[in-house]
């Protein structure tokens, strides 16, 4: 088979993988090697969707034994397979990484034979970029569920990163839609590498290069959204434990696709995007901003505000704190003021120093007040034109949404709302009358609406 | 004046090569003085219009506003200029290269000349009262095309002698503010060009990129992939600043580029640039294809250095003439 076509194969069959990062680990250059990592990574090129491209992302093998209900390479579909052998896999990554197409190479696979003999092919091809052509640049490898130990640590100490799917947010979910896996058969491997990496750090005796060597750059894993019935609260919940129990570096989320015809899988109108978004600003506040769980989402209001961001929602659920005077306020509540992210509360520290800080000193800070003007104070003073009111400022804000959005990423997007929730032909960014009863209770979680919640019902029932 | 006398630093040395390793074995270690080469690859930025970050215009920044600095448009020169202003006491509104001044009606203009040792004292008096990074970043707002640069240094500089090292942190300050604004036009390009730069090999064995970034950022980049890339020569040519920073596995040195003939790509190369636009077109989702999203992480001024980005029609028919191209667009529309 001629290369291109292999690797139009395996690049298609590996494109639903969401992890596409290579930051987590700083490997220098060394003399006569090729290669080097940077903590914070770097994207090469944006493909059409607007994702980033920054690994060589492959399947080794798209042949699998497997037959998951929502995966384009189960068994029972009929598409083309194909498989690269070791050498052409390196070829191809040193070729590509050459000429800066890339950081280095993502490896999955689909289940040749059985895990173990996967994970073997895998580590063979890994070892060859790195024994015999010296590669220093970022490995993300998938370890396939099922696969013994001894190769797990194989297969850790050759690349950066390592992760295995969760795949669903539920074991009933992933029972139902991916019977050849089982969560126990998930749940170990997480454990082991977390062990690993961690044996890595606490093993005195090793130098700080070789404590390092297990999967340096830590483990991640993803979920699809909106194959099964579970809430936004349910998946949360379950990423927070995720960071917690086995210290991920990243929990990925993945807009339901459908690829496959399934009367298991549910009937999807549009690709859930808008949802994912959410998803991930929610995970954003749980990593850096300091946000727990319980205080993105909580059981009664188990589905994020689609109209508004999470931290601006959090921000008119607790009006009560606000609004923040930027001149005194420590740098744990500047974080919180929707529209001021790490960089910006670190800059109104720094800058603090010197002056009081005025509104166009915060221009000059370069901090977007097209959201934190509702929630400042500077001096004691509002911003000019604003009325601190939190319905007022739930109708700008999701104005904000719509302007920023263009429409053709949002249309269909409140597909999990009735036609009846939504008064305007577009749907975009009107407060329907239900939704501002929502909000007159004093609660932004938008799906407590009664057709929102009797669709999610007739949802969950499936 | 007391920051002349705490400027004081090595007499008589030879200041500082602003970005160039002056390389014993390598091909023309002594010809090219990186002053004039800087101060040609300038004359030549400014030829296109950017727009340029604003000013600040508080009175007190102003200083004498009818006044303008002129130096020959290398780092020495604006030191020196920089090293004058002191000197005599005077703010000129702006330090303005030689060529690219407009002659203006209302300002008088002086022209500095170049003097490495008043260039090294300024250079050392940086360093030791303010930082190294502080001379750092004065570096790379040289490199901005802001014509108004070398006023923004300068307000800069006396700002941080007049407050100290930490001076820094004072970021809603205007004279701080100003600055950082431009040097983050230069770090962000300089960012830009480690994801976009693209190499292909040529027939040799040499790896070429070409680009064409805002900012003349080759000095800044060259680090990054002589380390990453240190077993591959590789040559990185700014068609825009006519500059080009050269890697020959052991040490790398910029040098003037105002004639680069296309060269001829190896055999291999065809074939790498299909797969990677293979590549490219395979792992898009069409579910949830995005452009706008696409083009804000690339923008489309770096488009045309892609081999990913071109039409498949214009795909592995190398080498391609002009004429050919047109064809081929004539025929898409």
């Amino acid at each position: 088979m001629e290369m291109l076509d292999k690797l139009t194969i395996l690049a298609d069959a590996a494109k639903y993988d969401v992890a596409c990062t290579s930051c987590g680990v700083d490997r220098k250059a060394k003399k006569g090697q090729l290669g080097s990592t940077t903590r914070a990574g770097i994207c090469h090129s944006f493909s059409a969707d607007g994702r980033c491209i920054t690994l060589l992302k492959v399947l080794l093998s798209n042949a699998c034994s497997y037959d998951c209900a929502y995966c384009v390479n189960r068994r029972s579909n009929d598409v083309p397979r194909a498989t690269f052998s070791a050498r052409e896999l390196a070829e191809l990554t040193i070729g590509f990484y050459r000429r800066n197409y890339i950081e280095g190479l993502f490896l999955s696979s689909g289940v040749l034979r059985n895990p173990d003999y996967t994970t073997e092919r895998m580590c063979e091809a890994i070892a060859l970029l790195r024994d015999e052509y010296g590669f220093r640049g970022y490995i993300h490898a998938k370890a396939i569920p099922g696969t013994s130990e001894e190769l797990l640590i194989r297969l850790g100490v050759l690349a950066d990163r390592m992760s295995i799917n969760i795949e669903f947010p539920s074991a009933q979910s992933l029972n139902l839609l991916a019977p050849g896996k089982a969560r126990q058969s998930i749940i170990q491997p997480m454990r082991f590498v977390r062990d690993g990496i961690k044996a890595n750090y606490q093993d005195k005796r090793l130098s700080t290069v070789r404590r390092t060597r297990f999967a340096p750059a830590g483990q991640s894993t993803q979920m699809i959204i909106g194959a099964s019935p579970e809430s936004d609260f349910q998946i949360l919940k379950l990423s927070a434990s995720l960071y917690q129990t086995f210290e991920m570096r990243r929990v990925f989320f993945s807009a339901y696709i459908p690829v496959n015809t399934n009367p298991l899988l549910p009937p999807v109108r549009e690709v859930p995007l808008l949802r994912e978004h959410r998803l991930y600003q929610a995970d954003w506040l749980m990593r850096f901003y300091g946000f727990d769980v319980t205080e993105v989402i909580d059981e009664r209001h188990p589905y994020l505000d689609l109209q508004i961001d999470p931290k601006a929602n959090w921000a008119l659920n607790h009006i009560d704190e606000f609004p923040i005077e930027i001149n005194r306020a420590p740098y744990e509540s500047l974080l919180r003021i929707p529209g001021v992210g790490v960089r910006g509360a670190s800059r109104i520290v720094m800058a603090r120093r010197e002056r009081r800080l005025r509104f166009e000193d915060l221009c000059r800070l370069n901090i977007i007040l097209k959201r934190a003007r509702y929630f400042i104070t500077c001096n004691g003073v509002f911003a000019p034109d604003v009325i601190f009111d939190p319905l007022h400022i739930y109708e700008q804000l999701s104005r904000v949404t719509k302007q920023n959005q263009s429409n053709k990423f949002l249309k269909g997007q409140l597909s999990l709302f009735d036609a009846s929730c939504v008064n305007n032909s577009d749907g975009i960014g009107s407060v329907s009358g239900q939704e501002q009863t929502a909000i007159r209770s004093g609660k932004f979680g938008l799906l407590e609406t009664p057709a929102a919640v009797e669709q999610v019902a007739s949802y969950a029932g499936k | 004046m007391l920051e002349n006398e705490r400027m004081n630093g090595r007499k008589g040395t030879r200041p500082e090569r602003a970005y160039c390793k002056i390389v014993p074995g390598a091909p023309e270690p002594n010809a090219p003085v990186p002053s004039e080469k800087l101060s040609s690859c300038l004359s030549q930025s400014s030829a296109a219009s950017e727009p340029n970050a604003p000013v600040a215009s508080t009175e007190a920044l102003l200083g004498d506003a009818d006044l303008i600095y002129l130096y020959d448009g290398s780092l020495e020169g604006l030191l020196s200029a920089v090293f004058a202003a002191f000197a005599r006491k005077e703010a000129p509104v702006n330090l303005a290269v030689k060529h690219n001044l407009q002659e203006s009606l209302l300002c008088s203009s002086v022209f500095i000349d170049t003097d490495l040792v008043a260039a090294d004292r300024v250079q050392a008096g940086i360093k030791r009262v303010l930082g190294s990074d502080t001379y750092e970043a004065v570096k790379q707002v040289f490199l901005s095309k802001n014509e108004h640069k070398g006023g923004v240094i300068l307000r800069y500089l006396r700002h941080g002698f007049k407050r100290g090292r930490w001076f820094y942190t004072q970021l809603a300050h205007p004279v701080v503010s100003e600055f950082t604004a431009v040097q983050r036009v230069v770090i962000n390009e300089a960012h830009y060009l480690r994801q976009f730069v693209r190499f292909a090999q040529l027939e040799s064995g040499l790896y070429f990129a070409r680009i064409q970034p805002k900012a003349s950022v080759v000095p800044l980049i060259m680090d990054h992939f002589a380390d990453r890339f240190n077993v591959q020569p590789f040559i990185i040519y700014d068609a825009r600043h006519q500059l080009a920073g050269i890697f020959d596995t052991e040490r790398w040195w910029l040098t003037d580029a105002s004639q680069i003939q296309t060269p001829a790509l190896s055999a291999e190369e065809d074939n790498f640039q299909a797969l990677w636009q293979t590549f490219f077109d395979t792992i898009t989702i069409e579910e949830r294809r995005n452009p706008r999203c696409q083009r804000s992480f690339m923008p489309k001024r770096f488009w045309g250095n892609l081999c990913e980005q071109i039409p498949p029609q214009l795909r592995r028919r190398h080498p391609q003439t002009p004429t050919q191209i047109v064809q081929v667009l004539n025929e898409l529309h």
